[in-house]
């Protein structure tokens, strides 16, 4: 198990490595330095090259990598173009939105999913199935960011039940945050929800199809039975693949999202950062979801070790 | 039959909008560039069908002529995926179990890292935003996607008699992934072409809502909700119909995919025992 | 006592009957077996027992299990009975077991639902069971999972959830079916075993006449959904009995006779010419998972310097267990995969891995497969399939030449010209592979190798496919390479025969001398654990 975790681990670590050179590649090859559009026209020859300086501009672009990376090990992004405070700053402060709204949103869909995806494919062909797969071939179709424009207008301006925008900080205490990020927590699950459910439907009645299944019912077991203490854990297996892509579909999902309740996380961060032509910030925020997502898959990794003892041994 | 239905509804919807894209190069009931702000949140009836928006344009033409950009961005980022995809998958699948095919997936596993908007958004820091953004982003996502497809059930391929029996004529690896793998997985490819289409539909209006896809004066659904966003309170009709346009799309082709792989499966089940494919519902 | 009576069992899936007026019994401390072709409706009959049917089908009549009739029971009622009084086991131990949770879990469960004792009490009886199905805890702990256990073993895991509880009935459907026959033996044995002990009444199921003869008091042949036949093995065997059952007999028994005498040869002649195809020290390893980084990278020899050769016209067998590495023997000698040693030999040329032969080379040399459902491209008419190796020749053919190379190899046969556009989905079993050896025979190859070539198909269907080959054989001089773990058919066949262990060939030998007085031990058990016919028919 220690040996399949450092394997994980190592080859995560590439991953992590190449995405960078990628990021910094692609970023890098834009035209023009940033220091003379901070400082606009008219600045003066050495101003320019002071602030170069100041921003770390002015070494060759392999060391300038090499800084960015080091620095981001040791939890130093940079400084912004825009405005000269440590991307660090910029970046903790939105996290603390994006990170929690796109965990909300998991958790939503995947109680939604559950339930639905089970009683889908127990009473498979019944209205309660059909019902289950008409809303969710419905549910995938439905933009996230439409639906949140829908989940606006009635639940915040005619019910009012909610404010239509912003976020009043996790100061204002848990329940005003969480209150704040409901509505786009719904509008973002729901099309994963859908999704997930009908993977849980599929896998789940593949799984009952199985040999197993007609042994345990063979020994006396009802379908019940079977169905929770056989055809479940086996189901989970592809199940939980598609919770580990789907997160980063909610991340990116909220970056969208979050255009519609003016909420302040990273992605207004990314959006202001690329109208700004701020690239460190886009650089910097572009590999923290890089890393996001690479981590869940890794999780997901471990997770289906600790469901399959197949895998378990293979470590 | 249920599948049959499906098939008979995706492709009707499928086709409303295909036609609708055609003949919008032809004839729309209105000009789309001609602005008239007298004319603004005229709501559906008549003379415009489903009113007009906040100058005065009206939508149901807009909405054929968005029809166009997301029919054509879909097609062509599916297209890149398929023609780059495919080849890439046969071929790992050709050299099973050695470098270049560790390499290859290894790479597709890298690709995935980059959720399509990550990929939109770096493009947009470097060029600036445009259509042809939306197509190489969603493009190259859908790369891998094919790519891994094609793999897997290729793998199962290989391992199979009537490919041991043509190797055993002595065809060569190419010749067998041309005339006896790649025929076989025509009905995959088209049912998840046909979902990853849907999904490019999708991709393309989040990007050109948050101003990453298309730029004015190409007209497209999702710069229609981002423009119509802050009215939707007093017109909700300016809102309600480019949503429902990409809603009746996707569901169309999702109907379209359900519908020929149900239509397909005996066979499929029959002559090629795939097990479930993942891919197909992301 | 009679302990279970089905009389006048009707069942129909979705309207379509599928059994009919089926009337068994089965005694306490008895073994009835049933036996038919695939689709005969014997497993179904087993799932009627069970009220295990496929949804949406009917079943009526009468089953009594000691005197309660199953069809009065409500369905929670049933799942009691289900473990408890009824036991079941199934063809496929492979996938028979839950993947995710250990043996002892599994054993236990049975007990857990069906009785109120302690979590100890329940781990004792799972011990003591796993010990009675010769699954010592010494050596199997319960702790393990399926996938650490091989197919015989797994089945052993499925025998001791059947009959944790003692139940009075053990049904078994092919339950050696996917077995190596040295394992099958050692299965029937426990099972008879497990009938003497606990006094219960066992249905074995099984298409294979000669497993159920030496098992079994009863037998009941089925065909179509209907008991055709039912008796004593005695009477069966000996008796009167239906024309159904002697056709199978004699299909079981089935020796194709050969329509030219074989020519003796002479043996210094046979020597000095060169071999069609020679293997000599073949090596094929594979590599295995390192153990860790920085651990030496470490092979298993599927193939340990295997040598032997075939001449022309002759029909060697090669006959070894699952995993001996006979397969990847095979495909080594068609040039499939690399070798790590020795060398292939065909018509004194180096057969090699990849492209670098020479196409004659394929010309040469045809195989067969075992599953006639897998062995073909379904989007390819049947002209195409078959011609297929004429790729091969070093001058294409024409179109006309093809065409009147396809209608002959389909006649020869068996098959008409006019099949030539149909798709592969249009033919049974036993027609495929007759358009398998139509695609071998299409090239006029001096070798074919027949990998499980029969193995697949209902006893009635491979007689008449093996006396297809023969015929084959010896009118177009055509040289085999018989693979098979079915050592009576290979013993029908072939002229001599190698034994194969463990990636080495232990025994080889003619047939005949070798199957009766086998000289290596592994050879002699192989031989013992065929179940026979030959005895009482």
């Amino acid at each position: 198990m220690i040996r399949f975790i450092a394997r994980r681990l190592l080859s995560l670590a590439l991953t992590l490595l190449i995405a960078s050179v990628i990021i910094f590649l692609a970023l890098e090859v834009v035209p023009g330095d940033p220091a003379s559009v901070m400082l606009g026209v008219n600045a003066q020859a050495d101003t320019v090259a002071a602030l170069k300086e100041e921003l770390g501009l002015n070494v060759a672009k392999p060391v300038r990598y090499l800084n960015w990376v080091t620095g981001m090990l040791t939890g130093d992004f940079g400084i912004s173009y825009t405005y000269r405070t440590p991307v660090r700053d910029m970046i903790a402060d939105r996290m603390v939105i994006s990170f929690p709204l796109a965990l909300y949103a998991l958790l939503l869909s995947t109680l939604i999913a559950f339930p639905a995806g089970i009683i889908a494919a127990t009473k498979r062909g019944a209205v309660a199935d059909l019902s289950v797969m008409g809303t969710t071939q419905l549910g995938i179709a439905i933009p996230n960011f439409w639906f949140a424009m829908i989940l606006v207008s009635l639940f915040a301006i005619k019910l009012q039940w909610f404010s239509a925008g912003g976020f009043p900080g996790w100061e204002a205490g848990f329940g005003a945050g969480i209150k704040a990020l409901t509505l786009p927590a719904i509008a973002l699950a729901l099309p994963q929800a859908s999704i997930l459910a009908r993977v849980m439907r599929s896998s789940l009645l593949d799984t009952l199809g199985e040999d197993f299944i007609r042994t345990a019912r063979a020994k006396g077991l009802t379908a019940r039975q079977a169905l929770w203490h056989h055809a479940l854990r086996n189901a989970l297996i592809p199940v939980l693949t598609i919770i580990g892509l789907q997160f980063s579909f909610l991340l990116a999902g909220a970056i969208i999202v979050e255009n519609v309740f003016y909420l302040p996380g990273l992605g207004r961060l990314i959006f202001q950062g690329i109208t700004q032509r701020d690239l460190i910030v886009v650089e910097s925020v572009v590999m923290l979801l890089v890393f996001a997502v690479v981590m869940v898959t890794f999780l997901v990794d471990i997770a289906y070790a600790a469901v399959d003892p197949r895998l378990r041994r293979r470590m | 039959m249920r599948s049959k239905r499906n098939l008979i509804i995706g492709a009707f919807l499928c086709t409303v909008f295909l036609a609708a894209a055609c003949v919008s190069f032809l004839w729309t009931p209105y000009d789309v560039t001609q602005l008239n702000i007298a004319n603004k949140f005229k709501p559906p009836g008549y003379p415009h069908m489903l009113g007009t928006d906040h100058f005065g344009r009206d939508i149901f033409s807009m909405l054929m002529v968005g029809a166009r950009t997301s029919i054509a961005v879909a097609l062509v980022a599916v297209s890149i995926g398929i023609l780059f995809g495919v080849p890439l998958g046969l071929f790992a699948a050709a050299n099973r179990n050695t470098l270049i095919d560790e390499i290859i997936m290894r790479g597709n596993d890298l690709v995935f890292a980059f959720p399509a908007l990550l990929i939109a958004i770096m493009i947009t820091a470097v060029f600036g935003p445009g259509a042809l953004n939306a197509i190489i982003a969603i493009g190259i996502f859908n790369i891998p996607v094919f790519a891994r497809l094609s793999r897997a059930a290729a793998l199962s391929l290989w391992e199979r008699d009537f490919i041991l029996s043509a190797r055993v004529s002595g065809k060569s690896g190419f010749r067998i992934s041309v005339e006896h793998i790649l025929p076989n997985l025509l009905n995959l490819l088209l049912v998840q072409g046909t979902i990853q289409f849907s999904l490019g539909v999708l991709a393309e209006a989040g990007l050109s809502f948050v101003g990453l896809g298309a730029q004015p004066p190409i007209p497209s659904w999702g710069r229609m909700l981002a423009e119509s966003q802050t009215f939707f309170s007093f017109a909700s009709h300016v809102v309600i119909f480019p949503g429902l346009a990409i809603v009746l799309t996707v569901l169309g082709l999702n109907l379209l995919g359900d519908g020929l792989r149900d239509y397909f499966d005996p066979r499929l089940r029959q002559n090629m025992p795939q097990k479930k494919n993942q891919s197909s519902v992301v | 006592m009679t302990l279970l009576i089905v009389s006048d069992l009707q069942v129909s899936i979705g309207g379509v009957p599928i059994l009919r007026d089926i009337d068994l019994s089965v005694d306490r401390g008895k073994v009835l077996g049933i036996v038919g072709e695939s689709g005969s409706g014997k497993s179904m009959t087993a799932y009627s027992i069970m009220r295990l049917l496929p949804a949406g089908s009917s079943a009526a009549g009468r089953i009594e299990l000691a005197g309660q009739s199953l069809f009065a029971l409500t369905e929670p009622q049933m799942c009691e009975v289900r473990g408890r009084d009824i036991g079941m086991i199934f063809q496929e131990p492979m996938t028979a077991l839950n993947p995710l949770q250990s043996i002892g879990d599994q054993v236990a469960e049975t007990i857990k639902i069906h009785t109120d004792v302690t979590r100890a009490e329940a781990r004792r009886i799972t011990l003591e069971t796993l010990a009675k199905v010769e699954l010592p805890p010494a050596e199997f702990p319960p702790s393990r999972f399926p996938h650490e256990l091989s197919g015989g073993q797994r089945q052993r895991v499925v025998i001791a959830m059947a009959i944790a509880l003692r139940p009075k009935l053990l049904i078994a459907d092919e339950p050696t079916t996917a077995l190596d026959v040295t394992t099958q033996a050692q299965l029937l044995k426990l099972l008879k075993r497990l009938v003497d002990e606990d006094d219960m009444g066992l249905i074995l199921i099984s298409h294979d006449l000669a497993v159920v003869a030496n098992t079994a008091d009863d037998i009941a042949v089925m065909r179509d959904g209907v008991v055709l036949d039912a008796g004593s093995v005695r009477r069966i065997f000996t008796g009167n009995r239906h024309p159904y059952t002697t056709e199978l007999l004699e299909a079981s028994t089935h020796v194709p006779a050969s329509n030219v005498p074989i020519p003796k040869v002479d043996e210094a002649e046979v020597k000095r010419a060169v071999p069609l195809l020679e293997v000599r020290d073949l090596v094929r390893e594979y590599k295995l998972p390192r153990g860790g980084l920085f651990k030496p990278v470490r092979y298993l020899r599927a193939v340990d310097e295997v040598s032997f050769s075939i001449h022309r016209g002759e029909n060697v067998g090669l006959v070894g267990e699952s995993g001996c590495g006979k397969s990847t023997l095979t495909r080594a000698i068609l040039g499939l995969e690399p070798i790590q040693g020795g060398a292939v030999l065909l018509d004194g040329q180096s057969v090699l891995h990849g492209m670098e032969r020479g196409l004659d080379q394929h010309r040469k040399m045809q195989v067969v497969f075992q599953d006639p459902y897998g062995s073909f491209n379904p989007r390819h008419t049947v002209a195409r399939l078959v011609t297929e190796p004429l790729y091969a020749l070093e001058v294409q053919p024409d179109k006309a030449q093809r065409a009147a190379a396809l209608a002959e190899v389909l006649e020869r046969v068996g098959l008409l010209s006019s099949d030539r556009d149909k798709y592969i989905h249009e033919f049974s079993g036993g027609q495929r592979q007759r358009i398998a050896i139509a695609r071998a025979l299409i090239s006029r190859p001096s070798l074919i190798i027949l990998d499980e070539a029969v193995s697949a198909l209902d006893v009635s269907i491979r007689a008449r496919i093996l006396d297809l080959l023969v015929e084959l054989s010896s009118s177009f001089d055509i040289a085999y390479l018989f693979i098979s773990h079915d050592l009576s058919v290979v013993r029908s066949v072939t002229d001599r025969v190698l034994v194969m262990k463990n990636g080495r060939i232990v025994e080889q030998g003619e047939t005949e001398a070798v199957f009766k007085r086998p000289e290596h031990p592994y050879t002699r058990s192989l031989i013992e654990s065929v179940p026979k016919l030959s005895y009482v028919v």
